[in-house]
């Protein structure tokens, strides 16, 4: 019975897919409108355009952040060394469990989705196949994991992460990092590099969730072609671009964003862990930061 | 006659097409294809309206330049000495890039993986099989058959009663159109 059961719902759901082919956006009668939309002058040109940036440009510059970032930093490192601050003082609690544990979800989704977005890229050179057919499964059900932590995330630090006056300042001096010594930054709660990855990974993410769903679900009706005033085949080009174009700045930062806590700053890994983050550290990184918790301890 | 090389073309010639979906089913049952996958399609333009409706059989052009080839992730493409763009399922992935790139809309993608997920892109072959053993079980599985290698036509353009449907070397294609036109004085 249950086998039977299944092999209803199995033919039911082949027809319907069968069903969706026939009137379906990409491979039904808009088959033969969409040809004019590649190339011709009245059209937005997005298949040539996705074509000369993925047949040109895409794999390189992934090649190049891939390479060239951890470079610059293993430079960086040799240069200026990375800044140690004093673990003896007192501790200063600042990300709660909930914080944390939001953060945990997505740097796990993290860790799997910047591998497996370069497994696809990179694609060719693994001979392709089941691997990196899982790779990208991999890539989608990881999307569940960030998705679920970007919205806490980005409501728990929202305000903290507005831009102040500080940023401007941290931004002339790159928050300190291109000298050995040990200065006080000025800095909120977060530093300007810190919000700028904040949002890059928020709003950016949340692009990078809808783009690569739109690349997933393919040919979707729901009317968000048409509402846009295009065809579903476009939209996908200009997921397909976007997406590849944000990932290149999602990947540069995340990668800073690691070598700040494991590497640049070191301990500062331990405050995503216990929540805690070292007086010393506080003072000289976050100045404004602990000079408002000193008068609020005053008070 | 051609210089060289074949290059080899499909030209459906709209004054001619009939609306009898003989080709599109032709290939199915030929190639064996899922339900959900059409590897050539049929379609018909300005249904109802006199003087403007005409209807056109559509599948992969097997362009020069292929835009396909030029963006696959896992390089699974290859074009033939004859023109003809074949892809080798083993390596696809079904990223959807080729789709995003073609003119024409000729790439599919079965949805047989769990959730859904996408398959291996499928696509017309000019009945020429793919990168397997010629005329293997295997191919012919992945790929349907392989006319070419037997030395007889696709079997969309052969089974076209009006012969509308041409294929073969671009300029033998475009020779016969250009002959019709004149013959009938319309239709460039």
């Amino acid at each position: 019975m249950t086998r039977r059961a299944i092999i209803v719902v199995a033919a039911s759901m082949m027809l319907a897919s069968a069903a969706c082919a026939a009137d379906s956006q990409i491979w039904g009668g808009m088959i033969i409108t969409n040809i004019p939309e590649y190339g011709k002058d009245q059209s937005r040109n997005l298949g040539p355009l996705f074509t000369y940036l993925q047949g040109n440009f895409f794999r390189s510059i992934f090649l190049g952040i891939l390479l060239g970032i951890p470079a610059v930093f293993l430079c960086h490192y040799l240069v200026f060394g990375p800044k140690v601050f004093s673990h003896d003082g007192e501790r200063i609690y600042v990300f709660t469990l909930f914080n944390r544990i939001i953060h945990l979800l997505a740097a796990v989704s993290f860790v799997i989705l910047v591998p497996t977005g370069f497994m696809i890229v990179f694609g060719a050179y693994l001979g392709g196949g089941a691997l990196v057919t899982y790779a990208r499964h991999l890539h989608g059900i990881a999307t569940i994991v960030f998705a679920v932590s970007v919205v806490p995330m980005f409501v728990f630090w929202f305000v903290e992460m507005l831009p102040a006056m500080d940023d401007i300042k941290w931004f002339f001096m790159l928050g300190g990092y291109l000298s050995r010594k040990k200065q006080e930054v000025p800095a909120g709660k977060f530093n300007g590099g810190q919000k700028v990855w904040f949002w890059l990974a928020t709003i950016g993410g949340l692009v990078m969730i809808v783009t690569g769903g739109a690349m997933y679900l393919q040919d979707f009706g729901l009317g968000i072609a048409g509402g846009l005033g295009m065809s579903q085949i476009d939209l996908l080009r200009l997921a397909a671009i976007v997406h590849n174009l944000l990932a290149f700045a999602v990947v540069a930062f995340f990668f800073t964003h690691v070598y700040m806590s494991l590497f640049a700053i070191k301990g500062s890994i331990n405050s995503i862990i216990t929540g805690y983050k070292e007086e010393d550290e506080v003072k000289h990184l976050h100045s404004s930061y602990y000079r408002k918790l000193k008068q609020v301890r005053k008070a | 006659m051609s210089n060289g090389q074949a290059r080899m073309k499909f030209y459906c010639d709209t004054t001619r097409c009939i609306e009898c979906f003989a080709c599109s089913v032709a290939c199915s049952e030929a190639h064996e294809l899922p339900v959900g996958i059409s590897r050539r399609k049929v379609v018909t333009m300005h249904e109802g309206i006199p003087g403007k409706e005409y209807s056109i059989s559509i599948a992969c052009m097997h362009c020069t330049d292929a835009p396909c080839e030029q963006v696959c992730p896992v390089d699974c493409f290859y074009i033939r000495e004859d023109g003809i763009v074949l892809h080798d399922k083993n390596k696809c992935i079904g990223c959807g890039y080729c789709l995003y790139a073609c003119p024409f809309g000729a790439p599919q993608f079965p949805r047989d993986g769990a959730f859904g997920t996408k398959g291996a892109m499928d696509k017309c072959t000019m009945c020429a099989g793919g990168p397997e053993e010629t005329n293997s079980a295997r191919e012919r599985h992945l790929y349907g058959h392989n006319r070419i290698a037997e030395g007889k036509v696709p079997i969309c353009a052969a089974v076209c009663a009006t012969n509308a449907l041409l294929v073969g070397d671009a300029e033998e294609v475009s020779t016969i159109y250009r002959k019709r036109v004149s013959s009938r004085g319309k239709g460039a």
